[in-house]
């Protein structure tokens, strides 16, 4: 029966890394694996989809207001004009709106670049598609985008590109520079752009989040992707969208229409209460989260790992290994969690070619409650030697 | 559940076109979508976040606008070849035309009224106490328990709800997910027309070569010598619905084990989509998985909204046999990765619901299922027998209109009531042009006024 599955499904296969997660599972570890919170949701958003549900907004629906909203947000957050009616395709989740999109615009063969390390989701979406993920390395320990490489990475047949800023796992907010390198080749190539922005609202130190919609030529090139998950701490909700030129966002509507019908009414509904959040609720958020990146930051710094800097952007910092440690890093992290009983990701998850570093990596998430964290501290502090540094590394 | 199901993947794999062998009918153009239905966008649509009125609710979620942006010269549409069978589709359209006219919608097939406070207040708790972050990819462990349960009630059949079942957002989702994890382009899949639109737009989504045999008036009846012909050692899977929207079928055991040999004979899979199971009313619901040999070769597939009276929370489910139910899996871990987690706690409280309210649920639809069709009846359709769903199918040609589509235009303008016309059902749109459907999952006085309504304008020629 095996032969009645798809290529791609044959071509999947579990990882180590979900052994790992069965060993955290056991023994109680501090998680700072997953990517969403351990703190409540926001009580003015619960309130609302709870009100959403007992006012019976309980069948398939599609609530426009979410895209008079956005369009709102994109005039607002990147100057955009975007056409409420005929731009916007409410789906379930960015998960959901990134897979329409490609579904939407890719044929079998086209090629997608992406940039690595990488989320893998994009990859095997791309290959469900019919198309061919094609990676960029960023360079580290900054992941600066390298020009030639990116160059190097077009040919004819190469359809779309994919960025993800600010960026899951390594924090990097690309600057406008990048950006600029980035949509020339987009409109040279005549590349459409597919980002993701889920961590739009999540951005430190006054960095500016610059949309590649917003640069010169490139709004009726780019389908922006994000969703309420992240920014507001409801990642088991499950609404998102799809920003982009009309005829694809047209064919993104229709995809979804096919693929879910639609996003779950009574949390369409409450969305409209998120997106109407006060500046307040922004700026606390990123305070909140700056507060936590600083503290795991000078954390991870103290018990030996390598962190080059402080992450810009998103709730992740990916530590490297120093060099001292002979451990890779599925390694460690089975040491850390056996040892310390704290969870992280090992970075070899992001990683689709071989480099040299692609196995000295570890994603941590700070997207966890102050308890969480000083908990995950104390645990790791206990097992360092005499130079302060955790023992296996 | 530790990490989002996406990091499990290993990386090491590669892949390479070889794996694809597009179909011959693959060609490397692009084409426009058609945008030629146009209907201006009623106002309403700007503020279509209101409580549902039967005669005001949207079902549709594509506005019907026209695309502004065609071609300009340096941005040429840039849409893949499979979306020719996206369309806008034929609800939004006659959903718009309804509000226009202040009709009364039958035509969406959704209630309106809304579902049980039992099941509501389990997700009320469910947000309150924090459960608003990523559920297990397939599905809370109390959900998959409280669906196998309910699937060894219904069918007596034992399956492991940790290794064989996977909850995915509706049952459209677990449809596309079956189809994009299971099907290669170039397959042969068989379907039964007519069939709920999303089967024919997901299976050209995978690349599949569809293979459409056709369900007539009227009884709709399995033509097995039809399906024997078609049947081969190249049929992929056959894709089936029971109880049957549109036409209120249901498959009989006689039916169902002619198609079991034929798949056992063939080695063909099939997916069972069957939402309106409870929703049974002429004769007992029987699963084709239950048959002997076809639990291995099912993907059984259901959801919550139906039955539940909430069709907007997006629980479904797809049941397989672990060999198959991995395909449906990794496809929808990359469709939508997880499914909505507070709706999930309270769709496992639903389907404990005790035996009553499955007969409560079934007496209320056989009321409203009777005024709508002695309604139909006294008007002058022919209506067909509907054994399941909460649907009707009825010819319309009484009436002097040349097609489905003219009669629906005609009876939300002079008459003020929607149908859906099937046309749209069907993969030869001819097929459908005498049928019309009307759904009874609307309250009673909603039902009664409409009929009151065709009593009164609707004349036979």
């Amino acid at each position: 029966m095996e032969k009645k599955l798809s290529s791609i499904a044959k071509s999947l296969k579990p990882s180590p890394i979900q052994q790992l997660s069965l060993l955290a599972q056991r023994g109680n570890a501090v998680n700072l694996a997953e990517g969403f919170p351990d703190f409540p949701a926001p009580p003015h958003i619960k309130a609302a989809a709870l009100s959403a549900i007992t006012s019976d907004f309980n069948q398939y629906r599609h609530v426009q207001g979410i895209c008079s909203l956005l369009v709102d947000k994109m005039k607002q957050m990147h100057g955009l004009d975007v056409d409420p009616l005929t731009d916007i395709a409410i789906c379930c989740g960015q998960t959901e709106a990134f897979a329409a999109t490609m579904f939407a615009i890719i044929n079998p063969g086209d090629e997608v670049i992406l940039f690595e390390p990488s989320f893998e989701t994009y990859g095997t979406c791309i290959s469900m598609a019919g198309g061919i993920p094609v990676y960029v390395a960023l360079d580290p320990p900054y992941w600066t985008l390298d020009e030639v490489k990116l160059l190097d990475a077009f040919t004819a047949k190469t359809k779309a590109l994919v960025l993800n800023s600010p960026h899951n796992p390594t924090g990097k907010v690309f600057n406008m520079g990048e950006l600029e390198i980035i949509a020339e080749y987009c409109r040279t190539k005549d590349c459409i752009a597919i980002t993701d922005e889920v961590y739009e609202h999540i951005i430190y130190d006054n960095e500016p989040h610059i949309s590649l919609a917003s640069l010169p030529g490139m709004q009726n090139r780019t389908i922006i992707t994000s969703s309420l998950s992240k920014t507001y701490s409801v990642t088991g909700w499950r609404v998102g969208w799809a920003i982009g030129p009309s005829c694809i966002a047209s064919a993104i509507r229709n995809i979804h229409t096919k693929v879910t019908d639609s996003a779950p009414a009574p949390f369409q509904e409450a969305a409209l209460t998120a997106l109407r959040s006060p500046p307040e609720y922004y700026i606390s958020l990123r305070a909140e989260y700056e507060s936590k990146r600083d503290f795991v930051f000078k954390l991870l710094c103290q018990v030996g790992f390598q962190v080059e800097f402080k992450p810009l952007g998103s709730f992740f910092i990916f530590a490297a290994l120093p060099e001292t440690c002979k451990l890779t890093d599925v390694e460690f992290v089975e040491e850390l969690i056996k040892e310390a009983g704290v969870v992280a990701v090992p970075g070899c998850g992001f990683f689709h070619t071989k480099h040299d570093y692609h196995n000295r990596y570890i994603r941590f998430a700070f997207c966890k409650d102050d308890a969480t964290l000083t908990s995950a501290a104390r645990k790791m502090q206990q097992l360092v030697d005499a130079s302060g540094r955790l023992r296996f590394l | 559940m530790l990490l989002p199901s996406c990091i499990i993947i290993r990386p090491s794999f590669r892949i390479t076109t070889t794996f694809y062998k597009p179909s011959s009918h693959w060609r490397h153009h692009i084409v426009p979508i058609n945008h030629s239905r146009r209907l201006s966008v009623p106002t309403f649509i700007n503020s279509a976040s209101i409580s549902t009125a039967s005669s005001t609710t949207v079902e549709d979620h594509t506005p019907s606008v026209m695309a502004q942006d065609g071609s300009t010269p340096h941005h040429p549409l840039q849409v893949a070849k499979r979306l020719e069978k996206f369309k806008t589709t034929i609800f939004t359209q006659m959903s718009s035309l309804a509000i226009e006219h202040g009709a009364i919608n039958l035509g969406q097939g959704f209630p309106n009224f809304d579902g049980p406070d039992f099941v509501k207040d389990v997700a009320i708790q469910a947000i309150k106490d924090g459960k608003n972050q990523y559920a297990r990819g397939f599905g809370v462990p109390d959900l998959n328990s409280a669906i196998a349960a309910r699937f060894h009630k219904d069918t007596g059949l034992t399956v492991d709800p940790e290794k064989e079942i996977t909850v995915t957002s509706g049952c459209t989702e677990a449809i596309a997910a079956t189809i994009l994890g299971l099907i290669n382009p170039g397959d042969e899949v068989i379907v039964f027309a007519p069939f709920y639109d999303s089967y024919e737009a997901t299976l050209s989504m995978a690349g599949a070569k569809i293979t459409c045999i056709t369900l007539r008036p009227p009884d709709f009846s399995l033509p097995i010598e039809e399906l024997k012909s078609k049947v081969s050692k190249n049929t992929r899977a056959i894709l089936m619905n029971t109880p049957h929207n549109p036409t209120g079928k249901m498959f009989t055991r006689e039916e169902l084990g002619q198609i079991a040999s034929l798949c056992i004979e063939n080695d063909v899979l099939v997916f069972s989509d069957e939402v309106y199971d409870k929703l049974s009313f002429e004769m007992d619901h029987i699963s084709i998985a239950s048959l002997p040999g076809m639990y291995e070769r099912t993907v059984t597939l259901n959801s919550l909204g139906k039955t539940f009276s909430l069709t907007g929370w997006k629980i479904g489910w797809a049941i397989a046999p672990t060999h198959l139910i991995w395909g449906v899996k990794q496809a929808h871990s990359y469709l939508t990765f997880a499914t909505s987690t507070p709706m999930q706690y309270a769709a496992a409280a639903a389907l404990r619901a005790p035996d009553s309210y499955y007969e409560e649920l079934r007496k209320d639809y056989k009321a409203k299922k009777e005024i709508l069709v002695e309604g139909l009846k006294s008007v002058g359709f022919n209506v067909y027998p509907s054994s399941g769903t909460y649907f009707v199918v009825v010819d319309h040609t009484p009436f002097g209109l040349p097609n489905d589509v003219a009669f629906c235009e005609y009876l939300i303008k002079e008459v003020g009531v929607v149908a859906i016309p099937t046309s749209v059902f069907y993969l030869d749109p001819s097929e459908g042009k005498n049928l019309v459907r009307f759904t009874f999952c609307k309250d009673e006085e909603t039902l009664r006024n409409a009929v009151g309504r065709m009593k009164e304008r609707l004349a036979r020629k």
